[in-house]
């Protein structure tokens, strides 16, 4: 396991920039999750790290070694692919054995069966060893292609969207199996998503990507209590923060120069019609089951927030609403933090 | 049409009528959709029989008669298995199954190693790609009477190029040999010119089978970390394994029945040692007009291939499915 340290990392296709600039440090045994929106570029730079594109500009180290112009094998990354990328006329057994049987390690049968089996029970396709590939359904294909990276020790794991083609049980199953793993065998992992509650619920950091660019890092927490800007504001919570304009509802101390406000749950407080700063009127109450949000009017504009099952609530009920702590963000949609001017 | 009938696997007729819903019949009156299905498909089904299956029971037929093609108002005499008696104790007959053997086995194996080992360089992304794969497979798309007299004219021995440039490399003159007069040489020089011929088709569904080869199975093997050697013999070889095989097929057949460039080449010579299964078979029928006896060889050729063929189709899905 290795540190991986990507530096002013570029790459253009067809003129177009997938990757821009990128600069990460990613840390021993650090469970890293990138999150992005499909196109953002997060194929792209897995794609980099492990030496299956060649970066425009910008450098690759792994464990403290450059590696922007080694050959994949020299790099020792495993790769899940977002599509299955199984030796098709390979059986199951074979494919998870497929990297063991690298000369590059030398290791005896006896060895790589017992490693197989392991990581067959792990990933929960035990019972299709001797299946050929082809006979597997697209989420058995995605956890054999797991566990062909899981069989080995490289330097780090670089996975791609490796559960969104599961069904939702066997996902929440192997988010939890992967963080486990990964903190058992402090593994380097550099995980790739869309999905919020992946990078939510297994990153030890976040990385946020728009349009190829790096635009904040931090803790999941950090992230979601701090974000920089809308966009990053927008990745992540359910319901997703609502944006109003400036001015709408009275926010206490608007910093000078904020054009939208970002109102979270936990940034408002419903109360009586009288008492309260705005009148609100409880439109819509949409049960999902797990949770009920709460679609809010106020002003001409919606809220949709996040109601406490413990509360019974009727749909069209006038309220007060008032906001606490609200997040400030300038027109370009960068973050504006109370009690400090916009950037100009 | 009976209950049972629609819920059994359905026949073509039962998958067209049901890709077309709203019923023909509303405007022929009188006619159910399988009726009018079955008046579309008729014409193709009787030219089907006409030409294929018509010929091949004459044939057999007339393998057990003695009727001569020379003679055709002559008396016609059922000859029983006569005929299949004395073909297959025939040594000569055997002889010229040997050479055909002899011949098949030869092609196939240039041809197969020397098409995929084309195939898999002009693979790779190079200036003048598609140039040269068009340059390649030249030869395929001539005629073979063409092919047969201009290489007659390279084997001469004394102005031919083929001796001109073959010679030196062997370093003897070249006038000292004769390709298609030497009993050795002569089988060779049919050899030759196949592989030439069609090597480049072989080459083709190589093509075919590593185009069809996902380029991210070698991105899966490369971060496996498997050297290029591993990669062809356990990503490239067994995905094309089945083209490789279909080509084998396909040459196999077709060379068992080789006649035109042998024929052209060498008619069968020197001696009978180019006499493959269709020059004895050409023998008989035209130039002993042994129809019948002909017939029956024709019969006995076509169960050969026809077995062998279905043995090997056989194979080639088996290692389809692995
Ligand atoms: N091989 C390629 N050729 C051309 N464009 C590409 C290629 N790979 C990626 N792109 C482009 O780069 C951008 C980023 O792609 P990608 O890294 O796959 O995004 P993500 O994985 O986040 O969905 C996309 O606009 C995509 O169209
Ligand atoms: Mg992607």
């Amino acid at each position: 396991m290795a540190d991986v340290r990507l530096k002013g990392l570029s790459k253009t296709f067809n003129k177009r920039l997938a990757v821009d600039d990128l600069s990460l440090d990613i840390r021993h045994g650090e469970f890293f999750v990138l999150l992005g929106p499909t196109g953002a570029g997060k194929t792209t730079t897995l794609r980099l790290i492990a030496g299956l594109e060649r970066p425009d500009k910008g450098s690759v180290s792994i464990g403290g070694r450059d590696v922007t112009h080694s050959e994949p094998a020299e790099r020792d990354c495993a790769f899940v692919f977002q599509q299955y990328s199984l030796y098709p006329h390979l059986t199951v057994y074979d494919n998870l054995a497929f990297p063991l049987k690298s000369p590059l390690r030398r290791l005896s049968k006896e060895d790589i069966d017992v490693r197989v089996r392991e990581v067959a029970e792990t990933v929960h396709i035990s019972h299709k060893l001797d299946s050929k590939a082809t006979q597997l359904s697209g989420g058995e294909m995605q956890r054999v292609g797991i566990g062909r990276a899981l069989v080995r020790r490289p330097n780090i794991y670089l996975m791609d969207e490796p559960l969104s083609s599961l069904d939702a049980r066997l996902r929440s199953d192997l988010r939890l199996e992967l963080k486990r793993i990964q903190q058992d065998t402090g593994a380097t992992l550099l995980y790739v998503t869309h999905d919020q509650i992946e990078a939510m619920t297994m990153a030890s950091r976040i990385g946020i990507l728009e349009n190829g660019r790096l635009v904040q890092c931090g803790t999941p927490r950090e992230i979601y209590e701090n974000p920089a800007s809308v966009y990053v504001a927008t990745r992540l919570g359910t319901p997703r923060i609502n944006l109003l304009p400036a001015g709408v509802i009275p926010a206490g101390s608007e910093p000078t120069g904020t054009s939208v406000i970002g109102v979270r749950t936990e940034h408002v407080v419903l109360g009586d019609p009288s008492s309260s700063a705005s009148k609100a009127r409880i439109g819509k109450v949409e049960r999902l089951g797990d949770q009920t949000f709460l679609h809010v009017d106020v002003e001409g504009h919606k809220l949709v927030l996040l109601a406490d099952p413990h509360v019974a609530l009727e749909a069209d009920r006038a309220v007060g609403l008032s906001l606490r702590a609200p997040l400030f963000f300038a027109a370009d949609g960068a973050r504006i933090h109370a009690g400090q001017e916009a950037r100009q | 049409m009976t209950e049972a009938s629609t819920t059994s696997r359905p026949g073509l007729v039962e998958q067209v009528i049901r890709r077309h819903p709203d019923p023909v019949s509303v405007r022929f009156r009188g006619l159910s959709d399988r009726t009018i299905a079955w008046l579309f498909i008729s014409p193709t089904i009787v030219l089907l029989l006409a030409i294929n299956l018509f010929p091949l029971l004459w044939t057999v037929y007339l393998s057990f008669t003695n009727y001569r093609a020379n003679r055709p108002n002559a008396e016609l005499r059922g000859m029983g298995t006569t005929y299949y008696e004395q073909i297959l104790s025939d040594p000569d007959v055997w002889e010229s199954m040997q050479a055909t053997a002899h011949f098949v086995i030869a092609t196939i194996a240039i041809e197969t190693v020397l098409g995929f080992a084309i195939a898999y360089l002009i693979d790779r992304k190079f200036r003048g790609h598609a140039f040269w794969t068009t340059v390649i497979l030249i030869p395929m798309m001539l005629p073979p009477a063409v092919v047969g007299n201009f290489w007659k004219f390279l084997y001469q021995p004394q102005n031919g190029l083929f001796n001109a440039i073959v010679a030196p490399v062997l370093g003897v003159s070249p006038g000292s040999f004769q390709m298609l007069g030497d009993v050795q040489l002569a089988p060779w020089s049919i050899i030759i010119v196949d592989v030439w011929m069609w090597t480049p088709y072989v080459v083709l569904i190589c093509l075919a089978g590593l185009r069809s080869i996902p380029d991210y199975l070698y991105e899966a093997a490369e971060v496996d970390r498997a050297s290029p050697l591993r990669q062809f013999w356990s990503v490239t070889l067994p995905m094309a394994l089945p083209f490789i095989m279909l080509a084998v097929l396909f040459r196999g057949i077709e060379n068992f029945k080789m006649f035109d460039l042998v024929n052209l080449l060498t008619s069968g010579g020197p001696g009978s040692t180019t006499e493959v299964a269709s020059i004895t078979l050409k023998r008989a029928a035209f130039e002993s007009w042994r129809t019948g006896y002909a017939s029956a060889l024709a019969v006995i050729l076509f169960v050969t291939v026809f077995g062998l063929a279905n043995i090997y189709v056989k194979a080639l899905n088996r290692v389809k499915q692995r």
